[in-house]
């Protein structure tokens, strides 16, 4: 594959983590980053989760691992043996970053703890995922992305209100975990460019989870009072933002907020406007658009357009319903991508809700041509799958190798690198080292 | 952790940060708080969103209220005001920005340009700059003027149809993508073309386009799609490789925890926890296949035993156990209770002009270089004097007569 210039080309990664920490590694390779992957003998216990290649649940089928694994290269090995300790510790000379997830004190047990590491390369960032951290009362607890999302304060939040909490799906705690440790391993970098010195790095998913949690603390500091579930309603005005149209769902509060003249506007020309020009919805129009009232009427306002939104909220409560009637009835003409276009020329922050499908077919996305094609010829496929998060001028996102097989990197790595011979290769692949 | 007069990691770079509300200022955080000196421009003209949240009086009970939101995302960073209409006021953010090495914006797409502060206009001022923009559907394009909040971006890129149950995807009422991949990624590039300049001398232009940045965490439900034709579905809080795999009421008004079994010997433990060593061998649960197939009858054994405990009785009890459940917090539970939070000192009250104020600490542990948050947000303009005359070394005079002219409004 093409390469051009890349952000982080001269900096090597050993990755070891597990689904807490993959992500990591593939948003460093993705910039440049050279990535080994280390798997057991046999395949990453990771090829076992699913969804897989037309449901065949072999390793080298498992789509989660291929998704969180391009860019790197593979070799196995199992490092809680001795051989396979050195070997690692030979690794470790020349390498500049190792992710790993095991629980805090597993790699010190094995041999290869920071200290140990860092007497072999002062140089290495380490850096250690894991749920609560390397330090503390939770230190030892067991978690998974569910447990994550719960002790990090947004479970709580989230889901109807008679209960239960509903979980966000897709591991969006293990990304948050992953994230923070590329964070944490970059801020790392960027210091030991100027010092010269390694680090080790410790992230803990429940910390990074509480950063998405927006207030929910701070609201229980100032009033000691815990955010409630509100469903779907949106959490400032108390509304509902999401609604259905003729193919689908769009997320945009009654009318449009500020922009309620000009909804109108275009619903009128259409014939559905209803009843809303009257006059006992004239005050509301005012209070929704931000728009002060005459002297004497009830809003109180400071100007800011949340204020005036929180003030249409005391009025009759039937008027505002039969506001989203009207307004429910105009989008059900329409589909997801007219009132896109239509609401937001007119200035109005309507968007369409799309499920995975949706976001494959979004026009926005391909005329941009974010997905990204990978080829797997052994596989008998061609995967699209999401491009880049961001776009840098200089250094772009690049997918420069798709995921590897099993040890596919085994030769080039233990053999043209650190120099084994054919009978090394056949001891260590006999006594399951590699 | 007690952060002291050790070396910060980031000291020594600079961060002109132009963004607003939320997505944007959460990225300068990350850099002010490991000791980037980070400065936010701001305008009594056009006032960030968040410093009228909540919107109450300034104080209360001691506690600083009006904008304290505003104040936490912003620890760390100075505060400047400018008035960007003026032309005087970009004058001096361009002095500024040629002693800087890094430049944030989120606005959409042509407002730097039109201010005459685009990239192309910055590498003038300082040929090795590193400028983020974070339009929401990128800087060019047909719907490059278009916009979007947090919570709309989640639902647009998908991630709202991957939660909540079946047929029925949960509408988040948090701006998820405005905390968890947008600030993140943003910060991820940002550090990338940092390493980069310095191995290189080049600056560079990055473009995070918030849509395009969020729907990457769609994770492998986009190869479901586009090899398979499955479209993905939320499962609520089950799990296709875990059961048990829930969320269970425990004792108390609105009290849960999460509970997951992930292997055959958790199984074992879990049952002896639970006091039923009767499951172990109950032939519809003696496998995983078992257990999915007869979730419901599970679940309701399990729910059963947790409504008579509190959730951190559970959490104990099956973490002792070792098996994975925890209490499903609340802000309560984690400002008063969590022992985690307290010995990882996850939130710290600082001093503030209006009293103290709430402050959510550091999230990443470094070794030998603890990093504590040092200053909550800034007042409005707290540190014109410092930047202007310290950094900037404009004259007293000329620093009044800007004031009086309206170019520090």
């Amino acid at each position: 594959m093409k390469t051009e210039n890349r952000a982080l080309d001269d900096i090597h990664v050993l990755d070891i983590a597990g689904p807490i920490g993959v992500y990591t590694t593939k948003l460093m390779a993705d910039l440049g980053a050279d990535v080994i992957r280390i798997e057991q003998p046999g395949g990453d216990p990771m090829r076992s989760i699913g969804p897989f290649i037309e449901d065949r649940t072999q390793p080298e089928n498992s789509l989660f691992f291929i998704h969180y694994n391009t860019g790197k290269k593979s070799i196995t090995l199992n490092i809680e043996t001795e051989d396979g300790s050195k070997i690692f510790k030979k690794l470790v000379e020349n390498v500049d970053v190792i992710v790993e997830s095991f629980s805090p004190g597993f790699m010190e047990r094995i041999g290869l703890g920071y200290a140990v590491l860092r007497k072999i390369n002062p140089r290495l960032i380490l850096t250690s995922v894991t749920a609560f951290g390397q330090t503390g009362p939770y230190k030892e607890f067991k978690a998974n992305d569910l447990i994550g999302q719960a002790m990090g304060g947004i479970l709580h939040s989230l889901g109807p209100v008679e209960g239960p909490p509903t979980a966000l799906g897709g591991n969006q705690a293990y990304h948050m975990a992953s994230a923070y440790a590329a964070i944490g391993t970059l801020i790392a970098l960027a210091n030991r460019d100027v010092t010269s010195k390694g680090r080790w790095v410790d992230i803990s998913m429940q910390a990074a989870m509480i950063r998405m949690t927006e207030r929910i603390t701070l609201d229980y500091w100032l009033y000691n009072q815990n955010r409630k579930r509100i469903g779907g309603l949106e959490f400032y005005r108390g509304i509902r933002v999401s609604f259905p149209c003729r193919d689908g769902e769009v997320f945009c509060s009654a009318l449009g907020g500020a922009g309620a003249e000009a909804m109108l506007q275009w619903m009128e020309s259409e014939g559905m406007a209803g009843d809303l020009r009257d006059e006992k919805y004239a005050n509301i129009l005012k209070a929704m658009q931000g728009i002060p009232l005459a002297k004497g009427s009830q809003q109180k306002t400071t100007g800011s357009f949340a204020s005036s939104l929180m003030s249409m909220l005391n009025y009759p409560e039937e008027l505002l319903i039969h506001i989203e009637d009207v307004w429910q009835a105009f989008l059900m003409t329409h589909t997801k991508e007219e009132l896109f276009i239509g609401a937001q020329q007119r200035g109005v922050r309507l968007l369409p809700i799309n499920d995975v499908r949706g976001v494959c077919e979004d026009k926005v996305l391909n005329d941009r041509a974010f997905f990204t094609d990978i080829a797997y010829p052994e596989l008998g496929m061609v995967s699209r799958d999401t491009g880049a998060p961001y776009r840098l001028s200089e250094t772009p996102w690049q997918v420069i190798r798709r995921a590897p097989f099993i040890g596919e990197h085994n030769h080039e790595i233990y053999q043209k690198e650190l120099g084994l011979s054919d009978n090394d290769i056949k001891r260590l692949t006999d006594a399951h080292v590699i | 952790m007690v952060a002291n007069k050790t070396r910060l990691l980031l000291k020594g770079i600079r961060v002109v940060d132009f963004s607003w509300v939320q997505a944007g200022p959460w990225v300068g955080r990350f850099f002010a708080n490991y000791g980037a000196e980070v400065i936010r421009i701001e305008s009594t003209l056009r006032m960030d969103w968040a410093r009228n949240v909540p919107g109450d009086p300034e104080v209360l009970n001691g506690k600083h209220h009006k904008g304290a939101l505003f104040t936490n995302v912003n620890c760390d960073k100075l505060g400047i005001t400018l008035n960007l209409k003026h032309p005087k006021a970009i004058e001096i953010a361009r002095k500024l920005i040629a002693i800087s090495d890094v430049v944030i914006d989120n606005f959409t797409a042509d407002v730097m340009e039109n201010l005459g502060l685009g990239y192309a206009d910055l590498i003038k001022i300082k040929p090795d700059i590193i400028a983020l923009s974070m339009p929401v559907f990128g800087k060019k394009g047909p719907y490059r003027n278009f916009g979007g909040y947090g919570n709309a971006i989640w639902g647009m890129a998908g991630l709202d149809s991957l939660s909540g149950n079946p047929g029925q995807p949960l509408t988040t009422s948090i701006a998820l993508a405005d905390f968890g991949p947008n600030p993140t990624h943003a910060t991820i590039a940002l550090l990338a073309a940092l390493h980069y300049r310095h191995r290189t001398g080049k600056g560079q232009f990055i473009e995070l386009a918030q849509l395009e940045s969020t729907a990457c965490w769609l994770g492998p439900s986009v190869l479901d799609y586009t090899v398979n034709r499955r479209i993905a579905t939320g499962h609520g809080n089950s799990s296709l490789y875990a059961a048990p795999h829930g969320v269970y009421r425990c004792m108390g008004d609105d009290r849960w925890c999460a509970i997951a079994v992930q292997t055959e010997q958790e199984w074992v433990s879990f049952c002896k926890a639970i006091g039923k060593q009767e499951l172990i061998d109950d032939f519809r649960f003696s496998s995983l296949a078992k257990r999915k197939g007869n979730e419901d009858q599970l679940d309701w054994i399990i729910e059963a035993w947790a409504i008579e405990r509190t959730p951190e009785e559970v959490m104990t009890r099956l973490q002792d156990a070792g098996v994975a459940a925890g209490v499903v917090e609340t802000g309560e539970d984690l400002l008063l209770h969590d022992q985690q939070a307290k010995h990882r000192e996850y939130f710290v009250t600082l001093d503030h002009p209006d009293g103290k104020a709430f402050c959510e600490n550091t999230t990443i542990a470094f070794s030998k270089t603890p990093a504590r948050v040092r200053r909550p947000g800034p007042v409005m303009g707290q540190d014109n004097e410092y930047v202007y005359k310290e950094i900037l070394g404009i004259t007293e005079e000329e620093i009044n007569q800007c004031y009086v002219d309206g170019v520090f409004d």
